[in-house]
């Protein structure tokens, strides 16, 4: 909103030209990110508050590896992450370009199915009375669905002709492969893929919060390469004008992760739950599609790849195929946890392995 | 008018139809007969052979293992099954449908719900749902129907009760009027002897089979007042030839079959002739049979079928028992070393003194059987055809009037809800032996039942592993053996699952639940020392990490201090290669441990990578020091060799601890002191 008031006014009058600042994207961008990061540390203590009463709380759970004592009371805080993307992105970007209205739908929807998630656990009062697996996943599939029916759709899309259904790969400069309509499971697997592996990272305090903020900071790199004429033709990207939008976004969830980092770091007073862990999943998701670089995200979100095959290994493989565990507890945070390791060394470590990751994949816009 | 019959797969499904349609011929020579039923199922041979028409459908029986391709596939078949069925309906346009369950009626059941909605097809749907716990599909059907008809009144519940009608079984005319004196004629058997008829249904039954001849040799003493008809069947395939077998092992013990106080006949034509002559009959627990057996008056002892669907035959059995109409005698399962299969079957010493305390106790049995012919109709065939006309007329049946007009199922059919809902009751009751015998017995059945299967639950057999805990909860001792016969099961699982990280065909999580539970409920000390040698061997022995721990965590929890045996064994695991078996071994020996040269063995964990052996060796000569088996002398230059740094804390949240005092003071005294 602030873009469209800011484009109005410094045609109104010579004093006002400065609000040309308004069409840097990097501008907005910073901007964007403090925004979302104050809104939070200032809005944050109160929204909390509000939640519990509201009686949006972590319903006992208790696993019999846990150090006792170790359960702090937590409150469902997603919303505040959620509201504090969406306000700053309503303020700072163009909303009426797909990119943001994609990417914004996606936050929404994501976190809705999340919301509904946690609800029903708050209702029934325990963590196995949730939305079924089933039923989640299909309410993912139907957004990847329309999401990939756009996204693919030629009149409609708002990546430029031809390039949609390419496939890049990290390290190789050229799309290695058309895959026409193929495109469409293979966006909706990534999408509802990338989503599940953020809501099961999301296991210990601040553990899914600072790789997503790694991750988002290093395709917002991308996004920004990519909306930029001079740049994406210097480090040969494709170009995509209007991208840029992605990377204000990708700023402003970055801001939004650290300021809620500011209170979900260990000890938490508040927890994303499913609202968030969705939400920042959903976006992710959408991003990783939206700037052409799904593979990068083996690199990049190397951290929730892991967390979610711990998982595949542990459940499929081990206990329905084999009848025995490979960890002692999956996703694998847990099965450091039944190791004897403090939950703050499991996090700090998972946020240094995050760390490289991320500069490994920031790597890859210039080793192709 | 026009009939459309459907149901079948079972003799107890097609036989009922047939009966009802033969007799509305018989009053309607005029009426239209149609048969829907599925290719290669018993409906294909005998539905012609009776001059009805017979059309096919596509259907399969609802998969049990919940695998989503069984569930695609399931879903195919019944979609095209509709597609086909309602092709049917809108051709022959039938009045009534009359269907007697079994998925192979669904088709046309669900068309007609179809169509009937879309106004295409104006057929009277009348349900009969036979058994004492309607199945799955007629529970649905139930739903859609205009009349359901049911056997026992308790099966009513599951339905809308204004629109169910108790009907009974049709039962064939021969079998009322029966006359005893000339059946033991025709049959050659002595005016003063007790008649046991024991037999399979048409088919036989293995389980039947065996057990009788093995209940022979402890008839035997008896045989003066006995007379022991057997019909066997002529059942062949899965390996078994009820005739042959049957007479190899009837031989070893020197009967010919033809004996002055045992007859075997693998067929009979008129059965009806065996039930006028018999005092007592030994059968399965389809409803078919018990309603013949209880038309004609006999006490019954039921060995029903473990494997039918929804253990329907079970719960037939249990209905016509608390009524007092019968006995049931459960099957059991055991274990076969030769092909290492659990198979189900009744021993024959069980069987055997039932039918002696049944021999004894002349007025009971006439107890029981007057207690059965009451439970069933006679002019079951009169009020089916009764109930299909009023049906056709648009009158409505007399609602029932039942007490409790709850669905009531028994324990849950889920296997991890049976096993909370036996735990909860054992529980509530305050133990296994405060269970009543018959209940008792009852669950006992559902572990042997579990432990048969070889179904995919969770995990790979993972059936029969909710059978190996159900066997710990209830504590079935008599199961021991054969727990521990899974236990030490050493047959490989497949190439590529032992590449994977498998090992045996039991696998792992199975081998630890089988010492978590029935060893470990049951106990080191009651268990003997068969248990002891199983444990001691899957802690040196077995490959999974989980079952190593689990062996060492009872033996610190059940051995007793000074225990040499055990406690090298555990010394010897000292040297295991998993940090979680190593925590459990340590604290186990500082349980148990009696010998001060335990400390040599000790001393390397003073320095172990994982700081919770650390921690359980510190503990466990913390415990060595209070029992005196080591001596403050002992110890005292190795405190500055244990290193303390750890990777963890214990996090203390002030506020949270005041708050869960506060929590736990509110609890304990509500009222306040």
């Amino acid at each position: 909103m602030l873009y469209y008031l800011g484009t109005y006014l410094q045609h109104s009058g010579e004093a006002l030209s400065f609000l040309r600042l308004l069409d840097s994207i990097s501008f907005r961008a910073i901007a964007g990110a403090i925004t979302a990061l104050l809104f939070t540390i200032l809005f944050g203590d109160r929204i909390i508050l509000g939640l519990y009463r509201r009686g949006s709380r972590d319903t006992k759970r208790s696993f019999d590896f846990a150090v006792a004592g170790s359960h702090t009371p937590k409150t469902y805080g997603g919303p505040l992450l959620v509201a504090a993307v969406l306000s700053s992105a309503l303020l700072w970007c163009q909303l009426h370009e797909t990119f943001v209205l994609m990417s914004l739908s996606a936050i929404v929807w994501f976190a809705g199915l999340g919301y509904l998630d946690d609800h029903l656990k708050i209702r029934h009062g325990t963590s196995d009375r949730g939305l079924s697996e089933s039923a989640k996943l299909v309410l993912q599939c139907f957004f990847a669905l329309v999401f990939a029916g756009i996204y693919v759709l030629e009149p409609l899309s708002p990546l430029p002709p031809g390039l949609a259904t390419q496939l890049y790969v990290p390290f190789v400069k050229t799309p290695v492969l058309d895959l026409g309509w193929g495109y469409v499971p293979f966006i909706m697997f990534t999408l509802v893929a990338i989503a599940n592996s953020v809501n099961i990272a999301d296991g210990i305090d601040g553990l899914a919060v600072v790789p997503s903020a790694f991750a988002v900071a290093v395709y917002g790199a991308f996004a920004y390469v990519a909306s930029h004429a001079r740049i994406a033709e210097f480090l040969i990207f494709p170009f995509m004008p209007g991208a840029g939008e992605v990377a204000i976004i990708c700023c402003i969830v970055f801001g939004a992760c650290l300021g809620f980092l500011w209170f979900n770091s260990y000890p938490a007073n508040v927890i994303m739950g499913d609202t968030g862990s969705m939400a920042l999943g959903g976006l992710l998701g959408t991003v990783v599609v939206l700037v052409k670089q799904e593979f990068l995200f083996l690199i990049v979100g190397g951290v929730f790849v892991g967390e979610a095959l711990s998982v595949v290994i542990q459940e499929k493989i081990g206990l329905r195929w084999l009848g025995r565990r490979f960890f002692r507890s999956a996703p694998i945070h847990h099965h450091f946890q039944a190791q004897g390791l403090a939950d703050t060394k499991i996090v700090i470590r998972f946020w240094i392995v995050a760390g490289i990751l991320a500069l490994i994949g920031l790597a890859t816009l210039k080793i192709r | 008018m026009k009939y459309l019959l459907t149901g079948g797969g079972t003799g107890g499904h097609v036989y009922p139809a047939l009966a009802v349609a033969d007799e509305l011929r018989r009053r309607d020579p005029e009426a239209k007969f149609l048969y829907v039923g599925v290719r290669g199922r018993l409906e294909e041979s005998v539905v012609p052979a009776r001059g009805y028409p017979l059309r096919f459908v596509h259907a399969r029986p609802f998969p049990r293992s919940r695998s989503p391709f069984a569930l695609v596939w399931f879903a195919l078949h019944l979609s095209l099954g509709i597609l086909v069925a309602s092709v049917l309906l809108l051709h022959f346009r039938p009045h009534v449908i009359f269907g007697t369950g079994g998925f192979v009626s669904a088709p046309i059941m669900f068309a007609c719900g179809v169509l009937r909605r879309l106004g295409l097809c104006r057929a009277r749907l009348f349900v009969y749902s036979p058994d004492a716990q309607p199945g799955l599909l007629n529970q649905i059907a139930g739903r859609l129907a205009d009349r359901i008809g049911v056997v026992f009144e308790q099966a009513g519940r599951w339905f809308d009760m204004k629109r169910v009608a108790i009907v009974g079984f049709p039962v064939r005319r021969e079998l009322l009027e029966l006359d005893r004196a000339a059946a033991r004629v025709a049959l050659q058997i002595p005016e003063d002897r007790f008649v046991v008829f024991a037999f399979g249904g048409s088919q036989g039954s293995r389980v039947i089979n065996r057990a009788v001849i093995e209940a022979l040799p402890h008839l035997q003493a008896q045989k003066d007042g006995l007379f022991v008809l057997h019909g066997t069947g002529r059942i062949q395939g899965d390996g078994y030839d009820a005739v042959a077998d049957t007479a190899r092992e009837a031989a070893a013990l020197g009967l010919d079959g033809t004996d002055t106080w045992y007859r075997r006949q693998d067929y009979f034509d008129a059965i009806e002739m065996a039930y006028a002559a018999a005092d007592v009959v030994i059968c399965r627990g389809g409803i078919s049979t018990l309603t013949e057996v209880g038309v004609c008056g006999l006490p019954a002892v039921i060995v029903p079928l473990s494997t039918a669907a929804e253990d329907h035959q079970t719960v037939n059995a249990r209905t016509l028992e608390r009524a007092g109409a019968a006995h049931v005698l459960f099957e059991e399962a055991g274990w076969s070393d030769a092909d290492g299969a659990v198979t189900m079957g009744v021993r024959g010493e069980r069987l055997a003194s039932i039918v002696q305390e049944l021999l004894q106790e002349g007025t009971a049995r006439t107890a029981m059987g007057a207690a059965a012919r009451k439970l069933q109709r006679r002019d079951s065939l009169e009020l089916l055809i009764r109930e299909i006309d009023s049906l056709v007329q648009g009158r409505r049946p007399t609602p029932l009037a039942l007490e409790f007009p709850v669905a009531d199922g028994g324990p849950p059919t889920d296997p991890n809800r049976l096993m909370r809902f036996v735990s909860h009751r054992v529980k509530e009751v305050g133990g296994v032996s405060k269970l009543c015998p018959k209940e008792l017995a009852y669950l006992r059945y559902q572990a042997d039942r579990h432990l048969a299967s070889e179904a995919f639950y969770e995990i790979p057999l993972g059936r029969r592993n909710v059978g190996v805990k159900l066997v710990g909860l209830l504590g079935y001792e008599e199961r021991l053996d054969l727990v521990l016969s899974l236990l030490g099961d050493r047959r490989p699982a497949s190439a590529m699952q032992r590449w994977a990280g498998g090992d045996y065909r039991h696998p792992g999580i199975l081998r630890r639940n089988a010492i978590d539970f029935p060893l470990a409920m049951i106990g080191l000390e009651a268990g003997g020392p068969r248990v002891r040698a199983a444990i001691l061997e899957s802690l040196a022995k077995d490959p999974y990490f989980e079952v190593r721990a689990a062996a060492a965590r009872l033996l610190g929890q059940q051995a007793g201090p000074g225990d040499a045996d055990v406690e090298s064994a555990l010394s010897a695991a000292l040297e295991d290669p998993t940090d979680a078996v190593l925590v459990e071994v340590l604290a186990a020996l500082g349980r148990i441990g009696s010998r001060p040269e335990l400390l040599e063995g000790l001393r390397p964990f003073y320095v172990h990578r994982d700081w919770r052996c650390r921690q359980e060796t510190v503990h466990a000569l913390e415990r060595l020091l209070e029992r005196g088996v080591l001596q403050n002398g002992d110890v005292a230059g190795d405190v500055e060799q244990i290193l303390s740094t750890s990777p963890s804390f214990e996090p203390v949240f002030p506020l949270k601890n005041s708050l869960d005092s506060l929590a736990r003071r509110l609890r304990d005294e509500p009222e306040g002191a």
